[in-house]
């Protein structure tokens, strides 16, 4: 008996862990999530022109890259993900203005958005109970993400309505993969899962979805 | 050719030189899968693409 306490006690603490992490990324991600839908209404209503979107994931971006790592483990990191998520936000405000133009807009934006949610707690749902590890998705999703970026690139020059809805279907694929990864490194490797940098993850990973998916049902909405 | 292309290349080339780091330690590193494994995530990525053709299909 006395042999087998510290791998108790090493499990229940790494349970504690888990639970840790979980509860923080998640309570920080839905806080995220209504102060980003709250930067998304300001922009949509002050009807902000299309440069908005880019420059406000250009200086999400720019944040993410070197501010976040060297905040992520003070408090000064939940300011500094509150400015990302909220920049993207208020970035997609000109693009939901877009889709809410056309005839039945509201319905497509509405659809995307709960598309995107179901999508998202059925995987990290799915991850969470079954507790498998979805670790081995990490180099398959990174090059299929720098692939698509190459593509993406491409298109900007070639401009081909087919390719980029290709690009969409793919970039949600991936960002669903990312998911289930995401969702496990918190379960089976929370001790180097910070929960700001895996609440930005998430954010992302759902946040291209519904961008992706908005173009997708755009798409389908003009035949 | 406008800001919008200009600024949106810079950003993807950007994108680029911060993964491709990552995806070579990943593919050196990172752990394989086994065809179960994949089999069973390619499952549910083919479960959300039969969703959102069903999304597609309703607008």
């Amino acid at each position: 008996m006395q042999r087998n306490s510290p791998v108790i006690e090493r499990t229940r603490g790494q349970t504690l862990e888990v639970n840790k992490v979980l509860k923080n990324t998640y309570m920080l991600l839905s806080a995220t999530f209504v102060f980003s839908a709250i930067m998304a209404a300001i922009s949509t209503m002050m009807y902000m022109p299309p440069m908005t979107y880019l420059i406000c994931i250009g200086l999400s971006f720019l944040i993410m890259w070197f501010v976040l790592p060297k905040t992520a483990n003070s408090a000064s990191g939940l300011v500094t993900v509150f400015a990302i998520t909220g920049l993207m936000g208020f970035g997609i405000g000109p693009l939901l203005n877009h889709y809410l133009a056309l005839s039945n807009g509201s319905q497509i934006v509405g659809t995307a958005l709960g598309g995107t949610g179901v999508i998202f707690f059925a995987l990290s749902g799915y991850a969470l109970m079954s507790k498998k590890d979805f670790n081995f998705m990490g180099g398959f999703l990174l090059v299929g993400l720098m692939l698509a970026i190459v593509a993406m690139l491409a298109n900007l020059f070639l401009e081909i309505s087919g390719l980029s809805l290709a690009i969409s279907a793919i970039v949600i694929m991936i960002m669903s993969g990312f998911i289930l990864y995401d969702t496990s490194q918190m379960i089976h490797r929370p001790e180097s899962s910070n929960y700001m940098i895996m609440t930005v993850a998430l954010f992302l990973n759902i946040f291209n979805i519904f961008i992706n998916l908005l173009h997708l049902l755009g798409f389908a909405n003009d035949d | 050719m406008d800001w919008m292309k200009i600024g949106s290349a810079l950003l993807l080339i950007m994108m680029l030189f911060v993964i491709y780091p990552r995806v070579k330690h990943e593919l050196k590193h990172g752990r394989k899968g086994s065809q179960k494994e994949w089999l069973g995530a390619f499952a549910l990525l083919g479960g959300v693409a039969l969703f959102i053709l069903l999304l597609m299909k309703s607008v």
